[in-house]
C-alpha cells in the first residue's frame, strides 16, 4: 500500500476506486432526471419546484466534489485544497448574491 | 545509487503536487470567471421582466437533457480512462480517452445547433441584454469544452509516445480536474439558465 502510493501519488486527490464514481454516476443521472420531472409536470408550485431543481443542484455539486473530484481531508495537500475550495465559494456567494442585492436595490428606488 | 533515483522520485512528486495544486488554483479563479457571467445573466434575466423575446419560447429542453447525460457520461468515462492510466492499461486508457471525446464532441454539436437554431428562429445574441448574457454564458462554458476536447486528442497522441510517464500521470490529472470542472460548472448552468428560463 505505501509502495502503492509511492508509484502512483494522487496529489491530494483521494484515491481512484470504480465503485464510488458509479455511485456518484448513478446518483448525478437520477438527480438530474428529477430536475427535469420536476419542470415537465405542471403539478407543482413555483416555489416548490424552485426549492428542488436548487436542492438537486447542490446535492449533484456534493456528489460531484466527493465521488468524482475525490476532495477529502486526510492529507494536507488535500486539506488545502478543501481550504481553497471554500475560499473560492464564500467570494462566488458574494459575487452572485451581492449582485442581485444591488441591481433589485436599485430596481426598486428607481420604479416610479 | 538507488537512494539517488529515489530521492530524484520524490523530488518530481513533491514538484507535481505544487504544480496540481497551481492548477487547481486556476480552476478556482475559472469559477469565478462563471460566477461573474452568472451574476450577469441572474440579473438581467430575474430581477426586472425582460423586454422582449425571452428564451422560455426557443428553448427545446429535451436538447438540454441529452447534453446534460453526454456531459455526465464523458465525465465517467474520463475517469475509467483514468484507472486505467493507474493499472498502466495504456491501450484501454486510449479508448476511453476516444470515447470521452465522441460525447464531448456530440455536446458541442448539439449545443452549436442549438445556438444556430435560436438564432434562425429570432432568438440572436443582439436583440437585447438577456439574450447576450444568455449566449455569454453558455458560450463561455461551450468554449471550455472545445478547449477541453482539443486537450484529450493531444493526450489520446502523446499516450503511445510517453507511455504512463509521471509527466502523463499529471496532465492526467490537470485534464481531469478540468473537465470535472466543465461537468460541474454545466449543473449549474442547465439548472440556472434553462431549467429557472422554462418555469
Amino acid at each position: 500500500m505505501e509502495l502503492e502510493s509511492r508509484v502512483t501519488p494522487d496529489y491530494g486527490s483521494g484515491q481512484k476506486k470504480l465503485s464510488i464514481y458509479i455511485i456518484g454516476l448513478l446518483c448525478c443521472i437520477a438527480l438530474t432526471c428529477l430536475s427535469f420531472w420536476v419542470i415537465q409536470s405542471s403539478q407543482f408550485s413555483k416555489w416548490a419546484m424552485f426549492g428542488i431543481i436548487y436542492s438537486s443542484a447542490f446535492i449533484q455539486f456534493l456528489v460531484q466534489v466527493i465521488c468524482f473530484l475525490r476532495l477529502n481531508t486526510q492529507t494536507e495537500q488535500s486539506r488545502t485544497n478543501v481550504l481553497s475550495l471554500l475560499f473560492t465559494i464564500v467570494i462566488l456567494i458574494s459575487i452572485v448574491i451581492g449582485s442581485l442585492w444591488i441591481m433589485n436595490n436599485l430596481n426598486y428606488n428607481m420604479m416610479m | 545509487m538507488h537512494g539517488e533515483v529515489m530521492n530524484i522520485d520524490e523530488h518530481a512528486i513533491y514538484n507535481d503536487a505544487t504544480d496540481v495544486f497551481g492548477f487547481w488554483l486556476y480552476i478556482l479563479t475559472d469559477c469565478i470567471l462563471f460566477a461573474s457571467l452568472f451574476a450577469v445573466f441572474l440579473v438581467l434575466n430575474y430581477s426586472d421582466m425582460p423586454h422582449g423575446p425571452t428564451l422560455k419560447h426557443y428553448v427545446n429542453l429535451s436538447d438540454v437533457f441529452i447534453e446534460t447525460m453526454l456531459l455526465l457520461a464523458s465525465n465517467f468515462t474520463y475517469c475509467l480512462s483514468i484507472l486505467n492510466m493507474y493499472q498502466k492499461k495504456l491501450l484501454k486508457a486510449q479508448v476511453w480517452l476516444l470515447l470521452t471525446f465522441l460525447l464531448g464532441a456530440s455536446f458541442i454539436f448539439i449545443e452549436v445547433s442549438e445556438f444556430i437554431h435560436l438564432a434562425h428562429e429570432g432568438f440572436r445574441w443582439d436583440i437585447n441584454a438577456h439574450a447576450s448574457s444568455f449566449f455569454t454564458l453558455v458560450g463561455t462554458h461551450g468554449l471550455h469544452v472545445s478547449i477541453g476536447l482539443l486537450w484529450i486528442l493531444s493526450m489520446i497522441i502523446q499516450i503511445p509516445f510517453l507511455k504512463a510517464s509521471h509527466i502523463v500521470m499529471r496532465r492526467m490529472t490537470y485534464l481531469g480536474l478540468f473537465w470535472n470542472f466543465l461537468d460541474i460548472v454545466w449543473i449549474f448552468v442547465f439548472t440556472i439558465v434553462y431549467l429557472m428560463g422554462a418555469m
